[in-house]
This record gives structure tokens, sequence and C-alpha cells, in this order.
């Protein structure tokens, strides 16, 4: 049997200020992930980092450990890799006062 | 073979195969999906858009993609589904009155009788150590059709159900419909792409005799299956049955969401499932498994 693979479209045009991440994603099907973040428009202020977190229920989360600078031009793209993540999967960031982005986040998962 | 004992042979094998004896199809199944197998053709329903994603109507904005779930609570682990290990999930948004949909998108081969029958659960978010049973508000499922190309009186047509559950902190347990026509926005410059949306809170009518109760169980996180089987007839684009568990419904008073053919979207077939939230914390809908088949 072919092994199973799904892109899940996580976040799609939304517009992060402050701290913002994607919607708790299930994948415990999968053993491996990469995560894609697309600016969609040219961001405003700095790009701080995004980080992959894991979570036990879908409601409480902690790193796990990659990580990625949200891209600043529009069309620019960032990229995490990783696995051994259990379950549940977002992305999450906090901008800092004055920084926007507009992101479409894709999970890539086999 | 005479017809009755190839029919004879046909339930035989069916009530055989546990995948498929809790279903009643019609002759020819069109497709099976247990999510077992993965996503069976179940998607993120997008907006229509031109030029860019800020033209989608804002309706379409919200809506999240459908995933595979062992249906895991926090205190009681892994729930599994109705066969095997998973189901899909719709999950809204943790903002009062926003919703999430899941769409196959197939187009039909003959214009007559089709059956969908699903088993479906739902429950909120178990973000708090409380019953919770008003926090979902809805859960229903709709057929988006058109006519075929070569139809004498073509017409798009979107029977919906929805059982709304709770509003406004109110237990409500009935099932609804939506008629008439929706009011068509223009996307870009209107020449190629055209949009509505059709899940607004405003338009739904109570389906005579429609009120249900439904076993929701004790806590947020014990979960129990429910059957659920619409009838209708591609050819004169009426629903002919309703079930839910023990009940059967008058369909009579039915009617759907129609307007004229589109000029791309002929023989469509698709189904859709949504839920939308009463509460803000997530509404989830899982789904395991369908079965859709035809008369032909």
């Amino acid at each position: 049997m072919l092994r199973e693979s799904s892109t899940a479209v996580v976040a799609r045009n939304e517009t992060w200020t402050g701290a913002s991440a994607t919607e708790p994603y299930e994948a415990g099907w999968a053993t491996e992930a990469v995560i894609f973040v697309r600016a969609l428009k040219p961001a405003k202020g700095a790009m701080p980092q995004a980080f992959v977190e894991i979570s036990p229920d879908g409601m409480r989360w902690i790193r796990e450990g990659a990580s990625l600078t949200l891209p600043s031009a529009a069309d620019e793209l960032a990229v995490a890799r990783f696995q051994h993540f259990g379950n549940w999967l977002r992305l999450a960031t906090e901008l800092p006062d004055g920084a926007e982005c507009t992101v479409l986040v894709t999970l890539h998962l086999k | 073979m005479s017809a009755t004992s190839s029919d004879d042979l046909r339930r035989a094998l069916l009530g055989a195969d546990p995948r498929l004896s809790r279903f009643d199809p019609l002759p020819r199944i069109i497709s099976h999906d247990d999510f077992d197998r993965g996503h069976c053709g179940w998607s993120q329903l997008i907006g229509n858009y031109e030029g860019d994603l800020d033209s989608m109507l804002p309706g379409y904005q919200p809506l999240t993609n459908p995933m595979l779930s062992t249906l895991a609570h926090w205190e009681g682990g892994s729930h599994g589904g109705m066969d095997g290990s998973y189901v899909l999930k719709l999950a809204t948004r943790p903002q009062r009155d926003t919703a999430t949909v899941g769409i196959k998108r197939l187009t039909f081969r003959k214009a007559g009788p089709i059956r969908l029958e699903f088993y479906m659960t739902f429950k909120p978010e178990a973000t708090s150590l409380a019953l919770s049973e008003q926090d979902v508000k809805s859960v229903g499922f709709l057929l988006d059709l058109q006519s075929g190309d070569k139809s004498g009186s073509p017409e798009r047509v979107m029977p919906h159900l929805r059982y709304l559950n709770a509003k406004d902190g109110v237990l409500q347990q009935k099932w609804q419909f939506k008629r008439g026509a929706p009011r068509i926005h223009d996307i870009g410059d209107g020449v190629d792409t055209v949009s509505h949306f059709h899940l607004e809170d405003d338009g739904w009518e109570d389906l005579p005799g429609g009120d249900q109760r439904l076993c929701y169980n004790e806590i947020p996180t014990k979960v129990n299956w429910h059957y659920v089987c619409l009838d209708f007839d591609l050819e004169t684009m009426k629903a002919t049955g309703f079930r839910c568990n023990d009940r059967a419904f008058d369909v009579s008073a039915f009617d759907s969401i129609r307007m004229p053919a589109m000029k791309n979207l002929w023989c469509m077939l698709n189904l859709a499932f949504f839920t939308e939230t009463a509460a803000d914390k997530r509404a989830f809908f899982y789904i395991d498994s369908v079965c859709l088949s035809g008369d032909f």
C-alpha cells in the first residue's frame, strides 16, 4: 500500500499581529512533517521566529524544538522540518508591537 | 440467476461485510469512505476568489482544514472511530458563531435516486470541566447539485439540513432546512467568478416534526455514534427520505436552496459536512464512515 501523504492549509490569508498561532491540527497518523510559511503581502516591522509546538491534548502547548523566521517579502518562504511529534501540531509566534504579516501556512505530512 | 435471487445474494454479501452491513446502500455504491484509509477526498471548502484571496467572501475566511483524528481526549485518551482508529474531524475556530466545512466533490452519472448515509458525533472542545451541552451550535450536511448540460430545465440545487443543537445558551435539538434563492455576489470583475455564502444563520426553517434528542452523554469527552441517511432524487431534485437513528422524518415540506444553473457546474454532485460553534470554544464534528450510493 502506498504511504499516506497529505497537505493541510492551516492558515490561509491570515493577518497575524501580537501572539498568533495556527489552529490545532491532529496528525498522529504521520511520522514526519514539513511546515511552510509563505508571506502573501510585504510584512510590516521586524519578523520574529515562529515555533513548532506540540501538545498532549490540543489545548496545552510546548515547543517541539523546530523553528523558522517568518518571511518578510511577499511570496518569500520559510520552512521547518520535524518528526516524533505525537499527535497535535501548531505553529506559534509573537510579533512585536507594530509588526504584522499576512501568511499562508501549509503542513505537509507523511 | 433471477432478479430476486440476485438481490438476495447482494444483500447477503453486504450483510456479511462488517464495513458495509451498517449501511443500507442503493444498488451502486459510488463511494464508501472509511477514514482508516485516509481523507478519502474530504477537503477544506475554499470560497471563490479572483486576483487575490482578499476577494473571498468573509464567511469563507475562517473555514479550516479537515483532519484525521483518533478522537483523543485529555483524560480518557483515544476514543477511536465507529470502526478502526481514525475518523474525519471538522473543527471550528474558538469564536462563537463561526463554522467550518468539509467537502467532497463528485459528478453524477445518472440523474436518479441517491442515498447519503453516515455515522457522526459531535462535541465541544473540552476546555472546561463541565457538561458543555449548549456549546456546539449545530452539525449538518448539504449537497451541492446541478443538472446535466442537456437537462430541459437546468438548475443548481443545494439541499441543506442541520441539527440545531443549541443557540444563545438554550438547547434547541431539532433538524432544520434552508430553501429559497441566495444572493449572488460578483467576485473580481464579475465576468468569470461569482460566489454566495449559504451557511449564514439566516433562513433556516424547522423541519416539521424534526425535534429529536440525541445521545450527548454525560461529560464532554464521552461520545456516541449516530446514523444519518438522506434520500434524494437527482431527476426531480427533491428529497425523498431522511432518517436519524430510530426516527424517519416527513420530508414533504423540505425544499432546497435553488438558483439558475451556472455555466461550469454541470452534473455536479458535491457532499459537505459542517459545524457551527455556539460558544467561544471549538466545536468538533466527527464522521466515521460515509456511504454514497445510487440507483443505476
